[in-house]
């Protein structure tokens, strides 16, 4: 019963989370100075007229509150409204640039957990001090090197100065940049969190009975540590958003991060709300489902 | 601590030294690039002759040489001093967002706890709100709210920090509220605000004076993440992620106007991160025993137990 509570009341708490980022975010959005009248008004050479007409057809004029409420009614049902600029429904714009992002996300994070578990593991069962050192580079790389830092390297050594791989368009540079920077984040807490997991009796027997290291490891040791991989995959998120951010930009990827960007620069409102309410969503979404099976397997939170 | 540090300077005992007075190579390094970041920053007028912002439109992408010792930008501007002035602005951004952060995470924070139950469950209900947000997006967000320049720049990074600063304060001052001494002070009718300033200010202040440390790179790897997306500080007062961001563009005919900022950034993003790291082992030994048993006994979200290892990693 208490867990079900539990469960619930992590449920409510995302539903919160998500309303109040998207309140957050249509707030910003309507503060930020200069709309975008302004701005097509200084490209275009608007009238005085033409741009309080605009204002008026866009529902600019009306208060905060009502334009919210109307923006939401509609968002509720699936209608994020048509980009100013574009003139195009901004659900079919996201529609496009999703599987992109998705994809790059997707392929980073299952990178980065990987590397991270496969070098926690492998430290776990044969330990070495070149693996203790690999361990401490990765993480020191991923707290000293911004994302865009390795990326603009990784440019210039493997497409300018080796003449290895195309600019722009290749998935495998921003996917590895970003997976090595996830996997630093966690690769460390993982080590610590097996390292204590040895010390279990069952460990302890499965050594006594003569198991081979590598075996202990994963049958053994990987499973009682299996809450904390899941707490820490939910903690990669962050980075791998801003991650996506800074190579979408940099590799020219048609994603969500380039869409965003380039509507804030053109203070394009329906696309920031409706790119960044996504964003949100499929945050807290994600981490509510793994705050729910984490008690759901650990009872001890419960 | 003045016991301990007597005996071993006494020859007869033949004790090891304090660990304390060893101070390793890679410490030494990182205080060293530090100190030459805030020297060239604040000596930057004298360094060098040129401006950080005079265009030469003759002398573009110019490699290192002559006039110019670290060559120029897609502007024809000097690069050396871009990276004098750099450190300037770079550091300043990052230390007064950082302070921004404490000023609002540890400083709403403490006086939330010291207040009691529900004005401590109120504020962290809200930075629970907003936490869901990765930082840097949060960031982004307050900036196309604010508009850009120096100064929401400054606010959006302290108030993206914040959260994080919040939730380790709480975790240090509820390991420090729960100790003997304190229920003892507050048994003798001590005033709340008098406990807080004399009992545990005192015991956190290591803790979160190591936190800062640790904020302090992260800081300026963010500030250099929102000047790539351009957003981040204006064009008068170049910060090395604005110069790395504006060099980004042209790496084929100018390599050398993107690796110095770059390099420098990673030194000193590097050398504050290993100072921080060094603070946290020599200032807050007990941390890490005393935090899994803390965490044990109240451990009520998954995600927040590992944050604040993660913030210390």
């Amino acid at each position: 019963m208490a867990r079900i509570v539990a469960v619930l009341a992590s449920l409510l708490r995302g539903l919160l989370q998500a309303a109040f980022i998207v309140m957050l975010t249509f707030f910003l959005c309507r503060v930020m100075p200069g709309d975008v009248v302004d701005v097509l008004g200084l490209e275009g050479g608007l009238t005085v007229e033409q741009q309080v007409e605009m204002r008026r057809s866009l529902g600019l004029d009306q208060s905060l509150p009502r334009q919210f409420a109307d923006w939401a009614g509609q968002a509720l049902h699936g209608d994020f409204g048509r980009s100013i600029r574009f003139d195009r429904p901004v659900g079919e714009m996201l529609a496009t640039a999703l599987p992109v992002t998705a994809k790059l996300a997707a392929l980073s994070f299952c990178f980065g957990i990987g590397l991270a578990l496969l070098l926690a593991i492998a430290a776990t069962a044969r330990p070495s001090r070149w693996l203790d050192a690999t361990i401490d580079f990765v993480n020191t790389w991923s707290i000293a090197v911004p994302t865009f830092c390795a990326g603009v390297a990784a440019i210039l050594v493997f497409s300018i100065w080796l003449g290895w791989l195309p600019v722009i368009g290749g998935l495998l540079v921003p996917v590895l940049v970003i997976g090595v920077d996830n996997a630093g984040q966690v690769v460390k807490s993982l080590r610590e969190e097996l390292r204590e997991a040895v010390m279990l009796p069952h460990v302890r027997t499965a050594r006594a009975k003569g198991l081979s290291p590598w075996r202990i490891a994963f049958a053994h040791v990987l499973p009682a540590a299996m809450p904390i991989v899941l707490a820490l995959s939910g903690l990669v998120l962050g980075g791998l958003v801003a991650g996506s951010l800074t190579m979408e930009v940099l590799f020219a990827l048609p994603g969500l991060g380039s869409l965003t960007l380039n509507a804030i620069h053109g203070r394009d409102y329906p696309i920031i709300l409706a790119a960044v309410t996504l964003i949100a969503v499929a945050l807290v979404a994600i981490n509510t489902i793994v705050d729910m099976l984490h008690r759901l397997v650990d009872p001890r939170l419960a | 601590m003045a016991i301990q540090a007597v005996s071993a300077q006494e020859p007869g005992l033949g004790r090891a030294p304090s660990p304390r007075r060893h101070w390793p190579a890679g410490l030494i390094l990182s205080c060293a690039i530090v100190l030459g970041v805030v020297a060239a920053g604040l000596t930057a007028p004298w360094l060098t002759a040129n401006s950080p912002l005079d265009q030469d439109l003759l002398q573009l992408n110019k490699a290192p040489g002559g006039d110019f010792p670290l060559g120029t930008d897609h502007l024809g501007r000097d690069v050396f001093a871009r990276l004098l002035y750099g450190a300037r602005s770079t550091l300043g951004i990052s230390l007064a967002g950082t302070a921004i952060a404490f000023a609002i995470g540890a400083g709403a924070g403490l006086l939330a706890l010291t207040f009691g139950r529900w004005p401590a469950a109120v504020l962290f209900a809200l930075i629970d709100l907003v936490r869901a947000l990765p930082g840097t997006l949060l960031a982004l967000l307050l900036i196309v709210g604010l508009g850009s320049g120096p100064g929401p720049l400054t606010l959006a990074l302290g108030i993206s920090f914040a959260p994080l600063v919040a939730y380790v304060t709480r975790a240090t001052y509820r390991r420090e509220a729960a100790r003997d001494y304190v229920q003892a002070a507050a048994s003798f009718c001590g005033g709340r605000l008098h406990i807080l300033q004399r009992h545990i200010l005192p015991n956190i202040a290591g803790a979160l004076v190591t936190q800062a440390a640790i904020i302090l790179p992260r800081c300026i790897v963010t500030e250099s993440v929102l000047s790539f997306l351009g957003v981040g500080s204006s064009p008068d007062a170049p910060t090395w992620g604005r110069m790395i961001a504006d060099s980004s563009r042209f790496v084929e005919r100018a390599p050398h106007a993107i690796l110095v900022p770059l390099v420098a950034l990673v030194l000193l993003t590097l050398a504050l991160s290993t100072i921080g790291n060094h603070l946290r082992r020599s200032l807050d030994p007990v941390r890490d025993a005393a935090d899994r048993t803390a965490e044990d006994a109240d451990d009520d979200q998954p995600a927040e137990r590992a944050r604040p290892q993660l913030a210390t990693a």
